[in-house]
């Protein structure tokens, strides 16, 4: 082949002697272009960070909702008096309850409340649960809202994101007897940048 | 009349005694000054305040862990001697088998700003020039119909209660794209993407060019145009390096997911302030967390996915109606 047409001993053709220098040059060039990129100081190494395992998740903690006045507790202080029926129909709700806003759907109170048990709340198969547990009375009718609350997604959830979880109930949020959750009033807005225009002009004034 | 002053006072300061001065005396003057000059060379260093080893330190991503204990002891010198209480300034990593995700339920958000105020208190944010991390912009109920464009929201509305009729709101702070273009234009490699998806800045590397600012489709960065204040009796002291140590003037600065937080296992600030639990959070890669149910079940979308970003900040419309 090519070696064969010259002598082996002897010199390199300049065509071949031509190319190692190009191939030497181009290296140099890629080499310098290397040098180039570094000046853009993008670390190449990440920190070896040691591993941790994950924690398993942690327990979880049903938080009531708000305490109830003292004042209105317990229930059967007034309710226990047989004089105080508690009538099924609809009606005003007077003294302790009359500023009390009904507003959840059709509801009455023996709906949720037991007329010979006022310290409990009844389920629609007539088992009691405590105050405490009000959100399994709400579930009877929001079923839907059940599995998104189980799973952390409908409501509010506080504590850890891989561990110990306290949800919040129902009743935190929703007042039961209206509970449409109430507007709030928003924080102060942020400035707009023609007011930072201002401020930046009055501090030079000064 | 401000700086005119230090000039004003060296005019009026006692032109008697120079009038009585012997030669002596200016002998004596010039070999104390001389001999302060040589040995206050160090404090005339400091007092220039040029913090030398702040100057050569290395890129977070290429300090050794010897190096980096020495960086974090420095920093939490520097703050607590500043705001005259203990500091702690943290590095901690990010975990294996962890990729945070955010979800935002915008059929709950009411507008009222709590999560950024919460984000103020907890990650050191200026107070005055004022800096927040997220804005919450106002949008019509029925721009929902059409094409939502993200630069008509309202950041600045103003109402005695909210929600407000007919309006909804879309909390926008950094969204931890997976392919970020702040980072890509960064070119002191200030910026980067940690392997559990914070998108975290280096604030020791950055120079303040703000090409991440112009390529965040967001608006999710912020400039310290001014000297950051913030009151020493408000410094949150928990600090991690890369998120809520405080910043100075001429730095870029965002939302971290409160990595302080959420890397020991706490939820960011904004999710435990929202008032209606619109916030969602946790790890993607867990099936058995929030934000992955949310994702299976819910139609979640992110802002701009047609520029491939891939965000990691969901939104999604969490309520079925009356139920």
């Amino acid at each position: 082949m090519a070696g064969d047409e010259h002598d082996p001993d002897g010199e390199r053709p300049p065509r071949i002697q031509l190319t190692v220098w190009s191939v030497i040059a181009l290296a140099v060039v890629a080499v310098a272009g290397l040098f180039t990129v570094r000046l853009e100081h993008q670390p190449e190494t990440t920190r070896d960070y040691p591993p941790r395992p994950l924690i398993a998740d942690g327990k979880l903690a049903l938080l009531p909702g708000p305490e109830i006045d003292d004042e209105y507790l317990p229930c059967s202080d007034c309710h226990g008096d047989p004089e105080r029926e508690t009538g099924p129909v609809p009606r005003e709700l007077e003294d302790e309850h009359d500023e009390m806003e009904l507003a959840h759907g059709d509801l009455w109170c023996l709906h949720c409340h037991d007329s010979e048990n006022p310290n409990r709340l009844r389920l629609a198969d007539a088992s009691l649960v405590a105050f405490e547990d009000s959100w399994q009375l709400c579930v009877q009718c929001h079923g839907k809202k059940l599995p998104e609350w189980r799973a952390g997604v409908h409501g509010k959830v506080t504590g850890s994101w891989r561990g110990d979880r306290e949800y919040l109930t129902c009743v935190a949020c929703h007042e039961p007897h209206s509970p449409a959750t109430e507007p709030l009033e928003p924080m102060p807005r942020p400035r707009r940048p023609d007011e930072i225009a201002l401020r930046a002009e009055r501090s030079q004034e000064k | 009349m401000g700086i005119f002053k230090d000039r004003k006072e060296r005019r009026t300061g006692a032109p008697g005694e120079k009038c009585g001065s012997t030669r002596r005396d200016f002998l004596r003057t010039a070999a104390t000054v001389s001999a302060g000059a040589a040995i206050g060379a160090p404090a005339v260093a400091s007092a220039l305040e040029f913090d030398f080893e702040a100057f050569l330190q290395k890129n977070f991503r290429e300090l050794s862990d010897a190096e980096l204990k020495d960086v974090l002891a420095r920093l939490e010198r520097k703050y607590s001697e500043k705001y005259g209480k203990p500091v702690s300034v943290g590095a901690i990593g990010p975990m294996d088998g962890v990729l945070f995700g955010y979800g935002l339920d915008i059929s709950r958000c009411i507008g009222c700003r709590r999560c950024v105020y919460a984000c103020v208190e907890e990650n050191n944010l200026s107070r005055d020039p004022e800096i927040h991390w997220i804005r919450v912009l106002e949008f019509e109920r029925s721009a929902a119909l059409r094409e939502i464009n993200l630069e008509d929201g309202n950041p600045y509305y103003e109402y005695s209660e909210v929600p407000a009729a007919d309006k909804f709101y879309l909390p926008v702070s950094c969204q931890h794209c997976e392919d970020s273009p702040c980072s890509t234009v960064c070119p002191t490699g200030a910026t980067w993407r940690e392997p559990d998806g914070i998108v975290v800045i280096d604030y020791d590397w950055c120079i303040g060019c703000r090409y991440c600012m112009a390529s965040c489709p967001y608006g999710a960065r912020h400039f310290n145009w001014g000297e950051p204040n913030l009151p020493a009796e408000q410094v949150n002291p928990n600090m991690h390096m890369l998120g809520n140590t405080p910043r100075k003037k001429g730095v870029v600065e965002k939302c971290t997911f409160c990595i302080q937080r959420v890397r020991n296992g706490r939820l960011p600030a904004c999710h435990e302030a929202c008032p209606v639990g619109a916030r969602k959070f946790g790890n993607l890669l867990d099936p058995n967390s929030e934000i992955r149910y949310v994702m299976d079940r819910k139609r979640t979308f992110v802002l701009k996915a047609e520029l491939a970003t891939h965000p990691k900040f969901f939104y999604f419309w969490g309520t079925e109606g009356r139920d």
